[in-house]
């Protein structure tokens, strides 16, 4: 099992690694929406904390769909998922490999977020900033699997790209208000204890979506 | 018959409405190789994939290794080898990097030298680094028959391996077949007309609307003389 997710995981960083793709498309989207978010609310006032936290989900979660559905795509482009499906790894490993992948992307895509976020509303380098990466990979790892699976059924359907925030923002708004909430919170200075309650609501949502992926997957990819 | 490697008992297979497949029953035994015939749009394609376990038969069952597909251990997998239309290799990876690739994940030891001594066989080792989208089609070709046979599968289900071939290519894939025979895997592959390997019995089956039949003796033999005179 981990022969084929090491094989499988290698070979999409190394597909990005020679095109950039993916990296391109995440970092550009999330400049774009966070510019959008400081033109509408401006960098300063009263509420900057949460407007940052709000601009730092909103630019996550829409890189995020870009990124796993990316990785999917790819797949399915050249005909390859076929080959995969056809190898001995396991259906739940290929969706292991992928959920890994979109994971590293988001990562990728969350570094340089966090790092406009600073530029774009005078935050300041530090505690608050490092707190957020629980907060910020509970997140994502949930967003991943979410999306990694909703990829794979909006893959089989013209226009799935289209599709896939459509269904995956619904299904995300749970974590999405606890990333948003947590996020705020750490933001304007507080400790981690007094976000608990948002960081065990994404760590059930994490729980619940990779879980569904891992079972599920097998039976969305496979062709009728 | 405890050597068929797969079995087909009355396989059907609609894509809404519309039967591609009907009445499908035929076996792959070790050590055979059979060709399967039929014209443009009869569901020769479609037959490589359920066969594969890819697309689900709409009626019927089927059997690889003595499992239904869907039921089948992934490890098991590692048994069948299957060409495809599409060629399921990397367009932004080099010739080499797929082949490795699929070696890892076949879990072929020393995935990088048995991917270097394949492309030998294949005669493309020298382009072994360039990407997979700068090569031509018959090269692809040649490529994916290495990728499906890469792991010496029990079951070979090749869709159309000739086609792009240059005669070079064709006594390639000839010489791979027999090669496979004579480790007692079975092959089966399709074709656009019937087509004989030197040194091979090749079962020859015509695929239409009615189902595969198998081609009589005399047919065969009319068939493959019809298509000679014409070459």
């Amino acid at each position: 099992m981990l022969e084929g997710f090491g094989a499988i995981v290698r070979k999409d960083l190394r597909l990005e690694v020679r095109s950039g793709e993916s990296t391109v498309a995440l970092v550009s989207l999330s400049l774009l929406i966070l510019v959008v978010m400081v033109l509408a609310f401006g960098p300063g006032g009263a509420r900057r904390a949460e407007v940052a936290a709000g601009a730092l989900w909103i630019a996550l979660i829409f890189a995020g769909t870009l990124g796993a559905s990316r990785a999917l795509m790819a797949e399915r482009e050249s005909g390859c998922i076929r080959g995969l499906l056809l190898s001995p790894v396991e259906p739940a490993t290929i969706y292991a490999a992928k959920l890994a992948v979109a994971l590293i992307f988001m990562a990728e895509a969350g570094v340089a977020v966090l790092v406009m976020l600073v530029l774009f509303f005078n935050l300041e380098f530090g505690g608050g900033l490092l707190r957020l990466i629980p907060v910020f990979l509970l997140g994502a790892l949930g967003l991943s699997a979410l999306c990694t699976l909703l990829a794979t059924v909006s893959g089989r359907v013209r226009a799935g790209g289209m599709l896939l925030p459509v269904l995956v923002v619904p299904l995300f708004t749970p974590a999405l208000i606890a990333g948003s909430k947590a996020s705020a919170a750490l933001l304007a200075g507080q400790s981690l204890g007094a976000v608990a309650t948002w960081l065990k609501l994404l760590c059930a949502f994490d729980v619940l979506f990779v879980t569904a992926g891992y079972l599920l997957f097998e039976h969305v990819i496979l062709e009728d | 018959m405890t050597d068929a490697v797969l079995q087909a008992y009355r396989i059907s297979k609609f894509f809404g409405d519309r039967p591609v497949l009907h009445g499908i029953n035929f076996a792959a035994r070790s050590g055979q190789a059979a060709v399967v015939v039929g014209r443009n749009g009869v569901g020769k394609s479609t037959l490589i994939r359920v066969f594969c376990g890819l697309a689900r038969p709409s009626a019927g069952r089927l059997l690889l290794f003595g499992e239904e597909p869907f039921r089948l251990a992934a490890p098991q997998f590692r048994r069948l080898g299957v060409l495809l239309h599409q060629t399921l290799l990397y367009p932004n990876l080099s010739a080499q990097e797929n082949l490795e690739f699929y070696g890892e994940i076949y879990g072929v030891a020393e995935p990088a030298a048995h991917a270097a001594q394949w492309l030998a066989r294949i005669g493309l080792q020298r382009v072994a680094g360039e990407p997979v989208s700068a090569l031509s089609r018959g090269m692809e070709q040649r490529l994916a028959i290495a990728r499906a046979m890469l792991a010496d599968p029990d079951l070979i289900l090749l869709d159309e391996p000739f086609a792009a071939l240059d005669p070079d290519g064709v006594q390639m894939l000839a010489a791979l077949i027999k090669e496979a025979l004579a480790r007692q895997a079975a092959v089966v592959f399709t074709a656009h007309a019937p087509l004989e390997i030197e040194g091979v019995d090749l079962g020859l089956f015509r695929l239409d609307s009615d189902g595969l039949k198998p081609f009589k003796e005399e047919n065969r033999r009319r068939a493959i003389r019809s298509l000679l005179r014409r070459h």
